[in-house]
């Protein structure tokens, strides 16, 4: 309990220093988050260098809205919806080519074969889904999101968020059921 | 298989390039935040009197127009009369 308490004084203690122009505890900030921020980005593009380009976007928009950051939890919170919003911006402005879907030789040695094969290949198949069921599928399962929190966070009405989830996963298993 | 665990193995977080926090910070100092345009009281007044002119200018013009046409009417109208006049004279001297 104690530990908790210290561990959430030191967050709002850090954010406060940051909104003072202490670049350490900026920089504290993003090492803190920063796994969370480019997983999502990563995840939604496959691609390294989205995800930086992504990255480096929004903890450049948090270092100039620090002011606005209420709580470590707001932070969270705030991290989480910026990254979203960008990456389904950033899809839409350039109009991102999908990646190329996987071709079914390649994908039945891999079920068969050892899981980082696999994790792969998922990954590669999340990232062939539609922007929205992409998004809410990596919120899901890279953040441990419910969809009530979801919905918050992409600003969709709940049972949109159900739906997208439901497809995404029923989509991902006949794909791999189809190989 | 279990999907959903697959999935959370698959999809955990990921850490960028080492040093993240330094490049942003260096981005912050390099590109100045943008700040709304903030134009010179001059500027604002001499856009006004521009406009001003403008607007005055094609009122004029209009007006202008408006006596070019009113001119064309009553030369059109004085024309005829003199016609109808001269047909008078014509059947008068043919009778």
């Amino acid at each position: 309990m104690y530990a908790i308490l210290e561990a959430r004084d030191a967050g709002v203690d850090t954010l406060q220093r940051a909104r003072q122009g202490d670049h350490e505890a900026f920089a504290e900030i993003v090492g803190s988050h920063e796994s969370m921020v480019y997983g999502l980005a990563y995840h939604f593009f496959q691609d390294r260098g989205r995800g930086e380009e992504i990255a480096q976007d929004v903890f450049l928009q948090l270092y100039r809205s620090l002011d606005s950051i209420e709580s470590p939890s707001h932070l969270l919170f705030w991290l989480r919806q910026v990254t979203s919003r960008r990456c389904i911006d950033a899809v839409r402005r350039a109009k991102i080519a999908r990646p190329v879907p996987l071709e079914a030789v390649e994908l039945q040695s891999v079920i068969k074969d050892a899981d980082p094969f696999l994790e792969r290949k998922l990954r590669q198949l999340v990232a062939d889904l539609p922007e929205a069921q992409r998004l809410v599928i990596t919120l899901r399962y890279q953040e441990d999101l419910d969809p009530a929190e979801i919905c918050r966070i992409v600003e969709m009405p709940i049972n949109t968020v159900k739906s997208h989830l439901h497809r995404a996963l029923t989509a991902l298993r006949k794909k791999l059921g189809d190989h | 298989m279990n999907l959903e665990h697959e999935l959370r193995a698959a999809l955990r977080r990921k850490s960028p390039a080492p040093g993240l926090a330094e490049r942003v910070l260096a981005r912050a100092h390099e590109v100045p935040e943008r700040r709304p345009v903030r134009r010179a009281p001059w500027a604002v007044a001499a856009s006004l009197l521009l406009a001003v002119t403008l607007a005055g200018w094609g009122a004029h013009r209009r007006a202008e127009g408006e006596r070019a046409r009113e001119q064309v009417l009553l030369a059109m109208r004085i024309a005829g009369s003199k016609v109808a006049y001269a047909q008078q004279q014509v059947r008068g001297i043919s009778k």
